[in-house]
């Protein structure tokens, strides 16, 4: 099948520009000022197939934001080639805007200041979508998203989650053949990502948009993902199957208990304790062991808690095992 | 296709009317400053005994009327898509299929028509009663003025958007756009009225854009323009805003390539 997106030899840089200090030194920057090339992006390379849901991860700063900002056309590469659907976006930028989606979790495609209905409608003059479409796209994504209880809700008093379900749904009015998500779950509570994990699954199977996602949430990739494409220090570390990695994402999860008085044995099942200081202690587990709701159980049955938090494996781990096992993965 | 930046305007409209204890402070500020400068005009007034190009009543007039207009006259306020581009949410408008600078002069309109309703025409009503404003009854010249401030409106959105676009390079245009103030306010004739001013400075200001923006359209309200004077100010008005149009829409094509996404 063709590709629908491609990204050749692709580089981005940045000036920063560098500031002295002191009286002297701001003096001195009126008349020449240094700067330093940062490069986000570094001769990355990929192809995407229509209908792919794709994983772009890495560590902050590394790059993934910058991407997807030049194959939406609102960067300019410094150089290299990328073809959305066949156009160049920063050269076509409108023609390309018509058959894409874009959410980037920590900004809002809405007008800030009118109600959810209000965006919508002046979204569907700017797609020029037809009236039919309209309708029948928002009533589909009103039962997976459940839009209704805030569509009348100026933007600004939103929260959060609804933000972000209007946000995914405003990208999706027009039926764009690529979607492209920056971050779509970052701040969101577990029952909320969940729901717009499902939505992102719904909405490629059952319409064959094409998927590109950045996140550094390991279970967005997860649950979502088959193919990931992992970036850090503006480079591809590796593009692959999720399965090829999914031995490096690390099973142990860390537990973080705030106890309410002190106890002298607070041993747990399956656990390893990695740090123990006053009342605070900290559980490694793995989920394969021992369930996330028996551990909670077991503790709230013995103990009693003030606070109580579960912490996810980073990505950050990941790229430090690929480093390590690099040679390994090249191997096969 | 205009059907979207007609959206646009009204979008904008719309947004502002949420704030309307906001107006009406503001509107309660220009009637403060109205005061305070129509004061300071009869005093100096009183103490001239030369004839002078205008009266006395034509100076409060056109003294209410810059106060009238002032919130559509470029420069005054924030710059709220200026910001955009400062803070980097400008990449939320630039991922959909709109032209930017369409967007950006609609979204001027939006604010121009929300002003001129709740901002001139209460003006012009108390200003009516309080301090004597002088209203044309020749239809022609009704018809002049308001061809010719809506010119400057647009003018107004117009040079607005090329000051402010210069925040590509510099990520903050204050300077730039302070400078474009002083120049717009002085040259504009909003300060003192060009006609009182000496000749050799009146000549300057006739080859400037900024008299299209207060100058013209009150001196044909004014009936100081007329017939062919009328007509070539009004012509005036077009070419400098078919100027500012295509050096606005140079500025943002050009800053695009300079973009840099701030935060994320």
């Amino acid at each position: 099948m063709q590709s629908i997106i491609e990204v050749e030899d692709l580089s981005k840089e940045f000036k920063v520009y560098r500031h002295r200090q002191g009286f002297m030194g701001s003096f001195v920057n009126l008349f020449s000022r240094q700067h330093a090339v940062v490069r986000a992006v570094d001769h990355i390379n990929f192809k995407i197939r229509r209908g792919e849901i794709v994983g772009y991860i890495g560590p902050n700063a590394a790059g993934k934001s910058t991407t997807i900002k030049m194959l939406t056309g609102i960067l300019v590469p410094t150089s290299g080639g990328l073809r959305v659907n066949g156009r160049v976006p920063h050269e076509q930028r409108k023609e390309n805007a018509r058959r894409i989606g874009v959410v980037f979790g920590q900004r809002t495609h809405l007008w800030f200041d009118l109600p959810v209905e209000e965006s919508f409608e002046l979204l569907r003059h700017i797609y020029r979508i037809p009236m039919e479409q309209y309708r029948a796209n928002l009533e589909l994504f009103n039962d997976v998203l459940e839009l209704h209880n805030f569509f009348q809700t100026p933007v600004r008093q939103l929260s959060l989650g609804q933000r972000m379900r209007a946000d995914i749904a405003a990208a999706l009015l027009h039926d764009p053949d690529v979607l492209f998500l920056d971050e779509p779950t970052i701040g969101l509570d577990v029952v909320a990502k969940e729901r717009i994990r499902q939505f992102i699954r719904e909405i490629n199977q059952e319409r064959q948009v094409t998927v590109l996602l950045t996140t550094h949430d390991l279970s967005d990739v997860e649950k979502l993902c088959e193919r990931v494409i992992l970036i850090d220090h503006a480079r591809i570390l590796f593009d692959g199957k999720l399965t090829a990695i999914r031995s490096l994402i690390p099973r142990e999860r860390l537990l973080i208990v705030d106890y309410a008085e002190r106890y002298p044995n607070v041993e747990l099942r399956h656990t390893v304790i990695a740090y123990h200081e006053n009342m605070r202690v900290h559980y490694r587990f793995s989920p394969d062991n021992i369930s996330i709701t028996d551990l909670i159980s077991e503790i709230l049955e013995r103990f009693k808690i003030m606070d109580l938090s579960i912490q996810e494996p980073e990505i950050e781990e990941i790229v430090r095992l690929i480093y390590e096992r690099k040679v390994l993965l090249e191997g096969q | 296709m205009l059907r979207v930046y007609l959206e646009f305007a009204k979008k904008s409209f719309q947004k502002r009317m949420q704030y309307r204890i906001a107006n009406l402070a503001g509107l309660l500020t220009n009637f403060f400053f109205a005061t305070v400068r129509i004061l300071v005009f009869t005093a100096f007034y009183a103490a001239q005994t030369e004839p002078m190009p205008l009266d006395l009543n034509e100076v409060i007039t056109y003294v209410c009327l810059t106060q009238a207009f002032l919130m559509v006259m470029p420069l005054w306020g924030r710059a709220e898509i200026a910001e955009t581009i400062k803070d980097g949410s400008v990449a939320m408008q630039l991922a959909k299929p709109v032209d930017f600078h369409g967007y950006w002069f609609a979204d001027e309109c939006g604010k121009s028509i929300y002003y001129v309703i709740m901002r001139a025409i209460p003006t012009f009503v108390l200003a009516r009663f309080l301090f004597d404003m002088w209203i044309p009854l020749d239809l022609t010249v009704i018809i002049l003025f308001l061809f010719s401030i809506t010119l400057a409106i647009v003018l107004g959105a117009a040079i607005n958007i090329t000051a402010f676009g210069t925040v590509f390079w510099t990520l903050d245009a204050t300077g730039i756009v302070g400078f474009a103030f002083t120049l717009s306010t002085f040259f504009s004739g909003f300060l003192v009225p060009i006609a009182l001013w000496p000749e050799w400075l009146q000549q300057i200001a006739a080859w400037l854009p900024f008299e299209g923006l207060v100058h013209l359209p009150f001196s044909i309200y004014l009936g100081k323009l007329t017939g062919g004077a009328a007509l070539t100010a009004i012509f005036k008005q077009s070419l400098w805003v078919l100027i500012f149009v295509s050096l606005g829409r140079l500025i943002l094509r050009r800053g695009f390539s300079h973009l840099v996404i701030q935060g994320g």
